[in-house]
């Protein structure tokens, strides 16, 4: 069978004809371009998770029992749920500390994990009225005023189709489901205060009661604080110790500093993701170099017959540069689809696994992210082969020929 | 012979894995009262995974043409595969569930390697003269 191979189509003839460098040279770009795809977007999806953690911190100061600082600090990052409470006595004298600019009360249940699910549910009793943490976002997908059993669901509760979820063998109506924020927030549902006594009842008819009957309608777990200007929180802390010396032993939690210590950590992680994907990108570049110039040399014969045969510089360097950007753009797609193979399907895995905030990003940022992936792959084949260009097409073809000979 | 191991020997791995798999470390929720839908796509996908692995197996003592028709049928059960979990049977709703979190994405990720991989490997097989 008669083969006739143009200039055009003569980039992927050599390809074809050299499958093990070309495997070779796919497979360094394929790395490449895992690399920067799948740490850009872990890194990209660890940061949206901060950010949406930090809008969703909306107090200066909690103030939850004593000894349940961790608890709450794990509730704020969403690494554990649980329950703690004071009661609301307690609560309302904290209330009256100087430095407040406002204050709301919530009360925090961590229900029987379900027997199928990985996870406990976090119920979350919170006072409309009073509210300033949780309502403005809420408001993002329910305005209506939360009745008296109604819950707001977030992202991965699992609300069934007929709008309902199965909590303490009662079905408890869903008016909302909360879009994904990458917290623990997501693995919560929202009550009103006055709800709270009823879902201690059902709990106690099912399984274990998760407080005492008599704390059912005074308990309270957290007192949030939104500080005055000109005060910090410290000195309002320090003001509500001042109120009692009992409230010495209460605990304070101060989400900035909570948010600041899980940004220290994150920041760290992506910093070593940043360095490792670098790492691998300049020894790749470098093995990508050593490839080409130990092919050039390889090579030089081949060039010069074609340049023997007619062909211009310009031509033989088209050549070059032609199959560097098929094997860049071959192994940037191939190095994106396993990428995104391995991190998109196990997002939800990853941001368990973490213990840090984390939200997938959007599909239109996962789309430009795997074009700018390929592209850098392509780039990088293609500057690499100009290292070699100038060596191939600048020799004297009669010569190079000749030397060879 | 490069072809042939083409042609086969990653319908054997992942024919392995698939039906290792669920019954491992992607396994069901466990600690239903009775079983739920993703105990039986668990149950469904390791018996595929039984079948792509012995395709492979016999794909690894043919000819080309049959390696062909071998890795359609690959391709066949790995449409199966990726079907079972997402709409023929399902798996639990909840997002934090153990099914949906390492079950679903392990089979997703496995079915799809095995297309590319058995869609590879015909494609070379078809090109081959007999």
């Amino acid at each position: 069978m008669d083969t006739h191979v143009t200039l055009g189509g003569l980039p992927l003839a050599n390809l074809a004809r050299k499958p093990l460098r070309t495997m070779a040279l796919l497979a360094v770009v394929t790395v490449l371009s895992i690399a920067l795809f799948g740490g850009t977007m872990l890194g990209m999806n660890l940061g949206n998770g901060m950010r949406s953690m930090e809008r969703r911190l909306g107090a200066d100061l909690m103030v939850v029992p004593q000894n349940s600082a961790n608890q709450a600090e794990a509730l704020l990052t969403g690494s554990n749920s649980s329950t703690f409470y004071f009661t609301r006595d307690i609560a309302r004298k904290v209330e009256r500390a100087d430095g407040i600019a406002q204050a709301t009360e919530q009360t925090y249940i961590s229900s029987l994990a379900a027997a199928c699910c990985e996870e406990k549910l976090q119920i979350i009793g919170y006072d409309p009225d009073t509210d300033f943490v949780i309502a403005p976002w809420v408001a993002s997908q329910f305005q209506g005023e939360l009745e008296d059993g109604q819950m707001v669901a977030g992202a991965n509760v699992n609300v069934s189709v007929d709008g309902t979820i199965e909590l303490y063998g009662r079905s408890w109506p869903v008016v909302a489901q909360l879009a994904n924020t990458g917290t623990g927030l997501d693995n919560s549902v929202f009550i009103n205060q006055r709800t709270v006594p009823d879902m201690v009842e059902a709990s106690a008819a099912v399984s274990k009661r998760v407080m005492p009957e008599e704390y059912a309608d005074k308990a309270v777990s957290t007192v949030m604080i939104k500080v005055k200007d000109g005060y910090d929180p410290q000195t309002v802390a320090a003001n509500i110790k001042r109120l009692d010396t009992r409230f010495a032993d209460l605990g304070y939690v101060y989400p900035g500093g909570v948010t600041a210590a899980t940004k220290t950590a994150l920041d760290a992680l992506t910093g070593y993701m940043a360095a490792f994907v670098a790492a691998l990108w300049a020894m790749g570049v470098i093995v990508l170099l050593a490839v080409f110039a130990a092919s050039a040399n390889e090579r030089k014969r081949e060039f010069a017959s074609l340049r023997i045969m007619g062909a211009t510089r310009g031509m033989v360097d088209g050549v070059i540069a032609k199959e560097a950007a098929v094997i860049g753009a071959a192994g940037g797609v191939v190095g994106v689809a396993l990428g995104a193979l391995g991190i998109l399907p196990f997002s939800a895995l990853i941001g368990s696994r973490l213990q840090l905030p984390y939200l997938q990003a959007g599909p239109w940022t996962v789309i430009g992210l795997a074009l700018l992936a390929i592209a850098c792959s392509t780039v990088v084949g293609v500057v690499s082969s100009f290292a070699v260009m100038g060596r191939i097409s600048r020799g004297d073809a009669d010569i190079i020929l000749k030397e060879g000979r | 012979m490069k072809n042939k191991l083409i042609a086969s020997a990653p319908a054997i791995v992942l024919g392995a894995l698939t039906a290792i798999a669920p019954q491992t470390f992607a396994h069901a929720c466990r600690g239903h009262g009775t079983f739920g839908a993703c105990h039986w796509s668990q149950q469904a996908a390791t018996g595929i995974g039984a079948v792509i692995l012995v395709l492979g197996v016999v794909a690894l003592f043919s000819g080309p043409k049959t390696r062909v028709g071998l890795n359609i049928a690959v391709i066949a059960n790995a449409l199966l595969l990726l079907a079972v979990p997402t709409f023929l049977i399902g798996i639990c709703p909840g997002a934090m569930m153990h099914c949906r979190m390492v079950m679903l994405p392990t089979l997703i990720v496995l079915g799809v390697l095995a297309v590319v991989f058995a869609a590879a490997g015909a494609w070379l097989d078809s090109r081959t003269r007999a």
